[in-house]
This record gives structure tokens, C-alpha cells and sequence, in this order.
């Protein structure tokens, strides 16, 4: 390779680098989501639908903010919240860690979740150590792959990462793994679905630590400070338990949420 | 735009370690993948109809049908079926094999027909049979004519394989999601994997050359 087939790779890279044009978002705010985790976000026919969407809707209303929300996959949801050049925010239940903090701001936050573990309902797994000898299917880019890598180990062949959640259930389903780790609002609904298929849920409180959805921000976002409000403002208002309520069935633990770091 | 050199050397063990295994799915695939397309050609090519229509049959879904699906039908359904449980690598192997196999298969045919017909008429009146025909003058002009065309389908191959992550076969593309969900970031991961599939298909490509150049002087 000459060099000047180098300066022309490093050409490309650069353009791909720069992104799109600068442009700023204007009156309406641009929001990515990557609709593909019911009952999280989700595409209902060609209607974007979910906790998240309904939460969204709440909060830009008591923000009084003009937005549209549109589905554009996770991969370039994540670029274009990066730059901020065409999208203000990035909401699809997102989960605030330190590592991710490096590249991203968050607003403060929403969502309660933990990782639940799914077995077939004869498996003498109790918690997530029981899993560290078994063959277990996550989701990646996930916080379960997180904390199984730190269970099971990084290279630990065991431990397989899957595209999605539904391909990750289907090897447990066809006998390929013991056990998925996923959220839980992921695992509830497959039991939901799924009730001949005598699987279980167990949760490990001790090994898997509550952990909070925010809403993804550019770095420096001066948005943060219109949405943390508006955002504290419905949870404590009830508007937020209304929703919770609509798509769980059940009494949100605001008092967690709102105490979370 | 920042771009994180740390996390990429952070992930380099472990991409290297998904580049070997790409490797090696990558030549098991092709290997199969040849010997499987020349015995559908061979069938294709036929004048027996039960030999014919269902390897043309194959080529035909094989090749119409989108690789994503076949490696999931492959992992979930054909693999438990034979070895009874699920495995990436075997399902990653197997898949890869097959859906190259139909267009090896049209590959071969493409060869088979350039060799002039006198050639077989003479095979013929030397007092050849059909098979030794075949077997002695027109595959070996048939598959040196080919090599070009081969290069191509091993190097779509090895990128095809990337496909595979899907079943959590832990190869390059596979470790480069691990990264990509660790960080949430999008460049790092996915250009340190398209710089190792480039080493890779570069190597390749010089690799076919050289071999060319073998078969021709």
C-alpha cells in the first residue's frame, strides 16, 4: 500500500468523521429512538408506540417544547446524538453508566429497571452466580451483557451475545443455553406471551443493582436544563404513575426514582 | 469528533481473537462450500431430471433468499437436527457452506460451458466416456478459468461471515458489538472491525493472485 492509498483511507474516515451538515434543530427538537423493545419503544404497525414514547410525549408537554420522535435504529441513533447536529436527544431505554457518561450526557433519571434472569421452570438456578458455570444468551450492547461479562468473564465462550432479545429467547427455547439475562420489563412480557412454555423469572437483587433510564444528550446539551425539570415534574405530579400504570399494570416506585444518582 | 484509540486497544485481543475464528469459518466454508457447489453443478447439469430440478431447485433458494434468514433456519432448525443441540460455530460453518455452494455451482457451470465443444467431440472419439470426459478435459481447463471468478465469492465469503454474530458466533464482528454496547459508540468498533476484514480480504486477494499466476506459468 502506497501512501497514497493511506491518505486516501484517512480521507474517507475523515469525511465519515465530519458527519452530516451543521444546521441547527430549530423549533422542533429532533428525537431518535430505536423502536424495537416492546413494551419499552416499539413500532405498532407504522405508529411508534411505548412507555418510553408516552413518557416523552408528558414531558415535552410540561417542558412546552415542539419535538417529533422518529425510529432510526440504535447505531445511528447513537451517532446523531453524538454530534447533535440533526437530533437533540436519543430516548430508548437507556441505561445511565459511567462509561457511556464518558461519550454522552444524560438527563436525570426516568426509569427504574433491573436485569431479570429467565429459566425453564425445573432449572436449579436461584440467582446470578449460580449462572457463572452455565451457558447463558444476553442481548449486546446491553447492560445484562455488562454484568454477566463481570459474572461469567469478557472471553468466557459460555457467555453469548445475541443480536436481539428475541434471538437470545429462541436459543433458550431451543435448548442452546440455561438462561437469558435481560430487562425486565423484557422478560415479564415473553412470560406474558409465553405462558405455556413454562419458563420463570428470578430476580437477584444482590448481584443485579437497580439501574435508571435516562434520556441520551450530546455532550454540553443545553437541553438538560429545560428536561430535568419537566421530568421532575411528572413524576411528582402523577402524570408519570398514570403511564406506568397504562403500560405495567402496576404502583411506579417514584420515591427510587427520584433519589437516584 | 473524538475517536477513542483506548477502547479499540482494550477490544484488540479479543478482535484478534474473533479474526482468527473468522479465519478459520471462512476456509471451512469455502472448502465445503466448492466441493458442495460442484456436486450441485454436476446434478444441475444432468440430462436426468431427478437430479436437475431439485439442484437447480437449491441454487435457487440459496441464492434468493436472504443469508441473514438461512443462518437463523440453519442454527435454529437444520443443526439441532443433526447434531441435536444448537451450535454457532457448526450452524456459522454449515450456512456459510451452503448459500456458497449455489453460487460456486453457477461459478463451475460458467467454466463448464467456456470449454469449446470441439473438445468434447474429440474426447468422444478418442473413445472417452462421458464421465472421463468430464473428469480429464473439461473440469481441469473449466476450473482454471474460474479462478477469478472464485476470488470474488471467497471474498464476499469472508465479509458474509460477519452475518453470523447474529447467533453469537464470537468472530470479528461479534466482538466488535461487545465493544459497541459497552461504550454505546459506533465508530470505534466498526471501523477497527472493517480495518481487519480489509487485512484480511487484501491478504486474500494477493494469496488467489499469486496462485493464478502459479496455474498459468
Amino acid at each position: 500500500m502506497g501512501k497514497r492509498t493511506v491518505a486516501l483511507l484517512a480521507v474517507c474516515f475523515v469525511s465519515i468523521m465530519a458527519g452530516c451538515s451543521p444546521g441547527s434543530a430549530g423549533k422542533t427538537y429532533k428525537i431518535a429512538t430505536d423502536a424495537a423493545y416492546a413494551p419499552m419503544e416499539y413500532m405498532d404497525k407504522d405508529k411508534i408506540t411505548g412507555f418510553d414514547i408516552d413518557f416523552l410525549e408528558a414531558v415535552m408537554k410540561e417542558a412546552d417544547l415542539t419535538y417529533k420522535v422518529e425510529h432510526i435504529g440504535w447505531d445511528p441513533m447513537l451517532t446523531e446524538v453524538q454530534s447533535g447536529d440533526n437530533f437533540a436527544a436519543g430516548i430508548s431505554s437507556i441505561s445511565i453508566t459511567d462509561e457511556r457518561k464518558q461519550s454522552y450526557d444524560y438527563s436525570i433519571p426516568y426509569f427504574e429497571s433491573t436485569n431479570m434472569i429467565m429459566v425453564k421452570e425445573d432449572s436449579p438456578v436461584q440467582g446470578a452466580v449460580d449462572l457463572k458455570d452455565k451457558k447463558v444468551a444476553v442481548q449486546s450492547s446491553t447492560t445484562a451483557e455488562t454484568l454477566m461479562v463481570g459474572i461469567m468473564g469478557g472471553d468466557n465462550p459460555d457467555l453469548k451475545r445475541f443480536d436481539s432479545n428475541a434471538v437470545a429467547l429462541l436459543e433458550l427455547d431451543t435448548g442452546g443455553v440455561d438462561a437469558v439475562v435481560a430487562d425486565i420489563a423484557i422478560v415479564r412480557e415473553y412470560l406474558k406471551n409465553n405462558p405455556d412454555k413454562k419458563f420463570k423469572g428470578i430476580l437477584d437483587p444482590e448481584q443485579f443493582a437497580p439501574e435508571f433510564y435516562g434520556i441520551l444528550l450530546p455532550k454540553g446539551s443545553e437541553l438538560k436544563a429545560k428536561l430535568d425539570p419537566a421530568i421532575k415534574a411528572i413524576l411528582e405530579n402523577g402524570t408519570y404513575t398514570e403511564i406506568y400504570q397504562k403500560w405495567f399494570g402496576e404502583e411506579p416506585n417514584i420515591e427510587n426514582v427520584l433519589n437516584a444518582k | 469528533m473524538d475517536f477513542r484509540f483506548d477502547i479499540i486497544i482494550d477490544y484488540l485481543p479479543l478482535l484478534l481473537k474473533g479474526a482468527l475464528l473468522t479465519i478459520g469459518i471462512s476456509i471451512l466454508s469455502i472448502l465445503f462450500g466448492s466441493i458442495l457447489g460442484l456436486a450441485v453443478v454436476l446434478g444441475k447439469m444432468s440430462t436426468s431430471w431427478y437430479l436437475s430440478w431439485p439442484m437447480s431447485g437449491y441454487i435457487h433458494f440459496f441464492r434468493g433468499t436472504p443469508l441473514y434468514v438461512q443462518i437463523l433456519m440453519v442454527h435454529f432448525g437444520l443443526v439441532p437436527l443433526l447434531i441435536g443441540q444448537t451450535n454457532s460455530i457448526v450452524a456459522a460453518v454449515a450456512a456459510l457452506a451452503l448459500n456458497s455452494a449455489a453460487y460456486t455451482a453457477e461459478i463451475y457451470r460458467a467454466g463448464i460451458q467456456s470449454v469449446d465443444k470441439g473438445q468434447t467431440e474429440a474426447a468422444y472419439s478418442l473413445g472417452m466416456t462421458k464421465r472421463q470426459t468430464m473428469r480429464f478435459v473439461i473440469l481441469p481447463q473449466a476450473i482454471k478459468r474460474t479462478i477469478p471468478a472464485f476470488g470474488n465469492e471467497f471474498i464476499m465469503l469472508v465479509k458474509d461471515s460477519s452475518l453470523v454474530a447474529l447467533i453469537a458466533a464470537p468472530e470479528i464482528m461479534y466482538w466488535s458489538n461487545a465493544m459497541r454496547g459497552q461504550y454505546i459508540r459506533v465508530w470505534e468498533p466498526y471501523l477497527s472491525a472493517a480495518v481487519i476484514y480489509l487485512i484480511l480480504t487484501y491478504s486474500l486477494s494477493k494469496l488467489l493472485a499469486s496462485i493464478e499466476r502459479r496455474l498459468e506459468g
